[in-house]
């Protein structure tokens, strides 16, 4: 399981994921927002 | 300290490397090195000061149900952005400086950590011109204060993240860091994640959602 308070490299890797998940988010509620 | 088991280990070594025999010795944990446990607790705990944030964040926008931004006021959402990937960009320059220690790269980790820094107080002096040319204050209304007290929250971590960032670019470019021995870029770097993830939900939450 990622720990993020591991080491730096799992750091690294959960701010990708939550990079990704954000940017899906924001994609998410924009296009929502557009369409209602 | 004085060990206060049977077979306890000298100061200063990993008890999970050799047998031991009785309790762990006192204070330390048996797992985790003393310089990462003392970072865990402390993101653990600066998480938490985060959630109070988002906690009244939450109260105004959801609970109370205001409008945001208050009417009258406008956040800049593309200066923001660009804050946002320069930010993440350090966060890339981090991983590569520590990428670098580890393979003893010392270009590579003096670069790495020196652009983490600069990159750093680039995001730090935009955030700053925001505050400057926004249009409102903290104490006009309740979203102002909560803009300013989660962003400058978020800020004060930058400017903590950067002071460690100096001792680790001095010590780097003095040659301290080995393969073997690179502590002192590993903990920083781990809270410049932490620094850069929250950001990323700050900035998803205030600016965009």
């Amino acid at each position: 399981m990622l720990n993020p308070l591991r080491s730096e490299a799992e750091a690294f890797r959960f701010l990708i994921y939550v990079l990704v998940t954000a940017v899906v988010i924001a994609v998410l509620v924009l296009l929502v927002r557009a369409v209602f | 300290m004085e060990a206060a088991s049977i077979g306890a280990h000298p100061a200063g070594s990993a008890p999970h490397e050799e047998h031991h025999h009785g309790p762990p010795e006192a204070n330390r944990s048996s797992r985790v090195e003393p310089q990462l446990l003392g970072m865990l607790l402390f993101i653990i705990s600066e998480v938490m000061v985060f959630g109070a944030f988002f906690t009244a964040y939450f109260f105004i926008r959801v609970v109370a149900g205001d409008p945001w931004p208050a009417p009258g006021e406008e956040l800049p959402k593309i200066i923001a952005g660009v804050n946002t990937a320069i930010l993440l960009s350090s966060s890339f320059t981090m991983h590569w400086a520590l990428e670098s220690a580890k393979s003893e790269n010392r270009f590579g980790l003096q670069a790495g950590i020196l652009t983490t820094l600069l990159l750093g107080a680039t995001f730090l002096f935009i955030q700053i011109n925001e505050y400057v040319h926004v249009g409102f204050a903290p104490q006009d209304n309740a979203q102002a204060s909560v803009f300013y007290g989660l962003t400058g929250l978020h800020g004060a971590h930058v400017a903590v993240g950067l002071t460690l960032l100096s001792f680790t670019t001095i010590r780097a470019f003095r040659g301290h860091f080995t393969a073997a021995e690179h502590r002192g870029v590993e903990v920083p770097g781990i809270y410049w994640h932490f620094v850069d993830v929250m950001w990323i939900i700050v900035y998803l939450s205030i600016y965009i959602v």
